[in-house]
């Protein structure tokens, strides 16, 4: 409004988000003039609403319907006239030599970790990290931010592989990074709701990796599930500079975002096409789906009319992602005829009848070990299926001599469990 | 734990230049956060951005106030309203819900009140 059509605006943001705002104005170069009543104003009463716009703006201490008449008539100051943008300085590619507990400290420190002991990403290491593609260490993946309203940040192959080193893992985890990171999408937006996400693999990559597809995939049980996992959210701190209370605004934090609920699908116990077949890849192609969303049910059980019950339960961005056991897909096949999940979602979608939820919005994964037929319900979106098979080197996989694989639970690879 | 000194690579990226902005007209709540649809600004566009010239005064005016869609914005802006009743009555204000959710763009309603308003007062972020 202001510049196009030269109207002057008086924005109101309650007082938590006004750093939030103020940098954003610097970074633009625009800065507004900002009222901050006093927090929250959702869900509160309208006496307590009646009093903050009587009372005072507890950023600046004037009152708050003074400041909001003064933000369109007090004439443009030179600094407003002539505002500049803040931009954030370019990186350094090496800091500068430091022991190692200084540098844990200085990581620490500068939130550049998930708080948890990182590997640090030294010159060897990431060398080392980039013999897991043969792609160019200085290519640039994409950008990325967890807000509109800072500066994106670009990313290259290499600065991914540093996340990738401070995340634990192997140069055989690299192509599945990669993509995650080419899909330019952080694993923790800022929403003061906490959004978590998930990322699921599929194809071949999965067995190359030694990733868990069944008991307790999305548990602590699997090195290139954790790793893979963290450094999604690693890269989305550093690379979509997610910055507490600064760029990040989430009230309470969303306990999944450590690793992301990352895991494979159990496509050999699925009674389905592979999810990233029903999304138009070729069976034989290795690719990460990326979901987010707020709600995790964990326990669901029973069929169809099940899964349709707990959906009116939850319908609060009108998407879901269902989480099967590959016992309930077979159950579903079976028993209720359910051929193929696009069918179970028109069903869905129709008996709901709600026009928020659209068939293509009802997603389903087929994920575990088939110890029960148990369904887990997210109401997370699904955003898009990226490939990793560019990222994997001509000569494949680099693994290592021996890679670090953690024990695997009971597989009913001999079909002594599971509906047949 | 070692006291030799090691060299490390810097983890964090590079500024590109570019900036997310609000959503298209009628995009779903959650296309602000997806880089496949979410509108981007780059640096050269946002660089010559400049506030307009304020208002000698609010008598006589028309001032519209935006819901943006956050929770209790509405409630918020009759209380403005109401105030600007009894405290400037030659105030005309005009009391408008944006269309859409919180994060998307409202094309039509910024002409309106470039045709018809004088000011804009937006609330309440949070």
């Amino acid at each position: 409004m202001e510049d196009e059509f030269g109207v002057p605006t008086a924005p109101i943001v309650t007082a938590r988000f006004a750093d939030y705002v103020l940098r954003d104005g610097r970074t633009r170069g625009m800065n507004l003039r900002w009222t901050f009543p006093p927090y929250p104003v959702g869900w509160v009463s309208r006496e307590t609403l009646h009093g903050y716009v009587q009372g005072n703006d507890p950023i600046s201490g004037a009152p708050i319907m003074e400041e909001i008449v003064a933000a369109l008539t007090q004439p443009l100051t030179d600094t407003e006239k002539n505002s500049k943008i803040t931009r954030p300085p370019r990186r350094p590619r090496l800091l500068g030599e430091e022991t190692e507990s200084n540098l844990h400290r200085f990581f620490l420190e500068n939130a550049w970790t998930d708080g948890l002991p990182i590997i640090l990403p030294t010159e060897e290491r990431v060398a080392e990290m980039l013999t897991g593609t043969d792609h160019d260490p200085q290519e640039v993946v994409g950008m990325m931010t967890v807000t509109t309203h800072e500066e994106m940040l670009e990313y290259t192959v290499e600065r991914v592989a540093v996340n990738a080193v401070m995340a634990g893992a192997r140069p055989e985890h690299l192509p599945v990074i990669l993509a995650i990171a080419s899909s330019q999408h952080p694993s923790i937006p800022s929403s003061t709701g906490s959004y978590g996400s998930m990322v699921v693999v599929n194809g071949p990559v999965r067995h190359e990796i030694g990733m868990n597809s069944g008991g307790g995939a999305m548990g602590p049980f699997n090195y290139a599930n954790s790793v893979i996992g963290r450094a999604w959210t690693l890269m989305s701190i550093n690379f979509g500079d997610a910055r507490l209370g600064d760029t990040f605004m989430a009230t309470i934090g969303n306990g999944s975002s450590f690793t992301n609920q990352c895991c494979a699908e159990n496509e050999e116990r699925s009674d389905w096409e592979p999810f990233h077949v029903r999304n138009g890849f070729a069976p034989g192609e290795s690719t990460v789906s990326l979901f987010r969303g707020w709600n995790v049910l964990t326990l669901g059980v029973g069929g169809a009319k099940n899964i349709l019950g707990r959906m009116k339960e939850l319908q609060f961005t009108g998407a879901f992602t269902f989480v099967l056991d590959p016992l309930v897909a077979a159950g579903l096949k079976k028993d209720e005829g359910y051929d193929n999940p696009r069918q179970l979602s028109e069903w869905l979608a129709k008996e709901l009848n709600s026009p928020r939820v659209k068939p293509e919005n009802i997603n389903f994964v087929v994920v575990g070990g088939e110890t029960n037929p148990i369904w887990e319900t997210t109401d997370y979106v699904y955003y898009k299926t990226v490939s990793v098979d560019k990222w994997i080197p001509k000569d494949g996989i680099r693994r290592d001599e021996r890679p670090l694989r953690m024990p695997t639970g009971v597989t009913c690879a001999d079909d002594s469990c599971g509906i047949n | 734990m070692t006291d030799s000194k090691l060299s490390v690579l810097d983890p964090r990226g590079q500024p590109a230049g570019v900036y997310g902005r609000r959503g298209e007209a009628g995009a779903h709540m959650m296309a602000i956060f997806d880089p496949d649809v979410q509108p981007i600004i780059k640096l050269d566009k946002i660089d010559s951005l400049k506030m307009a010239p304020r208002l000698d005064s609010l008598e006589d005016k028309t001032v519209y106030l935006v819901d943006t869609g956050f929770a209790g914005g509405y409630d918020f802006l009759e209380e403005v309203q109401d105030w600007f009743a009894g405290n400037m009555p030659a105030v005309k204000t005009v009391l408008h819900k944006k269309e859409g959710n919180a994060f998307s763009d409202s094309p039509d309603l910024w002409v309106e009140i470039g045709k018809k308003g004088d000011a804009v007062v937006f609330g309440v972020g949070g």
